[in-house]
């Protein structure tokens, strides 16, 4: 979080994080066609040659003046190959929320159980905990037809009390409702570390 | 109540902050001379920029800049080189951009002539990375204290619906 008071901004940064091909990127897209285009800038896109996030995906939207505040919540994406370990905690530092972005298809699950874990592992070397900051997880690709059910997701993440969203990101669905919950999450949290 | 000058793993910038980097950054422009001199925090959430800014989307440079420092700050612990302030130069055909850390918090990146002397534009960048460090590090003096009307915003009871709304209000 970075407060400007001279501006009157508040800015936030979340982190979209996942395996490999979970819809993370997809995500950040649906977000940047669907917001009016004066409420968000450019979607940055490090990519492979392949199309694959190599670094992040980056996009920023403004919320409008709440009581004089400018709010503006940075969107980063991190890459999902297992062999971009150093980016993905570089991404991770001075989250404010993260979603995590798992695949419903049955063949992923290993693949949302390493990545989950992965996660946890780098939150805990900046001392943070998906149990204690905000943290939403989004079952992406519920269209799928070898999708598993969302308990079978939930008992094999072993989630806590993270608040879990259904979507089918590349048709848009569930997108705004996960952006909605991590955002709400974060003001909430910004207020109880104020009031502390 | 906990103090708003610095919260747990953010950054604050209060208005006197914001004044005296916006002068020392003019003073780097202007002395260096740099054509072009950009502040973010290093998670790439822009504090400044001075200098001929064109029509360069400053927000998405910010991220730019926040990363590529991240990732030559892990690549120098990984080969055991890391040194406070240092320094990234990209050298190009007309001009040469440096971006340097400053301290734990702040990322800058400064564009510069390549007929400026390339050891001159170094001191004057890394002396300036350092007073920015010694600027935030400032505790505010007493007669600044964060505006009122901002701290009540923040612990309005109402807030997650007031963000609500205005989400609501992105999606064409």
């Amino acid at each position: 979080m970075f407060v400007n008071w001279q501006l009157r901004e508040l800015n936030l940064k979340i982190v979209y994080y996942g395996p490999a091909l979970s819809g993370k990127t997809t995500n950040l897209e649906q977000i940047h066609l669907k917001v009016d285009p004066k409420r968000r800038g450019e979607l940055i896109s490090l990519k492979t040659h392949e199309d694959r996030t190599l670094y992040f995906d980056f996009l920023q939207i403004e919320l409008g003046k709440i009581s004089g505040l400018t709010p503006k919540i940075h969107l980063y994406t991190v890459p999902g190959q297992t062999y971009y370990e150093a980016s993905r905690k570089i991404v991770l530092r001075g989250a404010d929320g993260v979603v995590f972005v798992a695949d419903s298809a049955s063949n992923r699950i290993r693949a949302n159980v390493e990545s989950w874990q992965n996660l946890k592992t780098h939150l805990a070397s900046f001392d943070l905990s998906v149990d204690t900051m905000p943290a939403i997880v989004q079952f992406n690709k519920r269209d799928l037809p070898s999708a598993v059910s969302t308990a079978i997701l939930k008992s094999t993440l072993r989630l806590t009390n993270q608040p879990t969203f259904e979507a089918v990101a590349m048709e848009g669905k569930g997108v705004s409702e996960t952006l909605k919950a991590i955002i709400n999450g974060v003001v909430k949290q910004v207020q109880q570390e104020i009031n502390k | 109540m906990q103090s708003l000058y610095r919260l747990r793993s953010g950054l604050t910038i209060l208005p006197s902050h914001q004044q005296e980097i916006d002068q020392l950054l003019s003073k780097l422009v202007q002395q260096l001379p740099a054509r072009f001199v950009l502040l973010t925090d290093v998670t790439g959430q822009l504090i400044s920029a001075r200098g001929e800014q064109n029509k360069i989307d400053l927000v998405a440079l910010g991220s730019l800049v926040a990363g590529d420092l991240a990732a030559s700050q892990e690549i120098s612990r990984l080969i055991g080189e890391h040194n406070d302030y240092q320094l990234v130069l990209r050298e190009g055909a007309t001009s040469n951009t440096f971006i340097c850390e400053s301290g734990s918090y702040l990322a800058m990146m400064v564009q510069v002539s390549n007929e400026v002397p390339m050891g001159w534009a170094r001191m004057m960048i890394q002396d300036t990375a350092q007073k920015l460090t010694t600027i935030l590090d400032k505790k505010p003096e007493k007669a600044e204290t964060v505006p009122a009307e901002m701290e009540k915003v923040l612990q309005e009871e109402n807030l997650t619906d007031l963000f609500d709304s205005e989400l609501d209000s992105l999606w064409s």
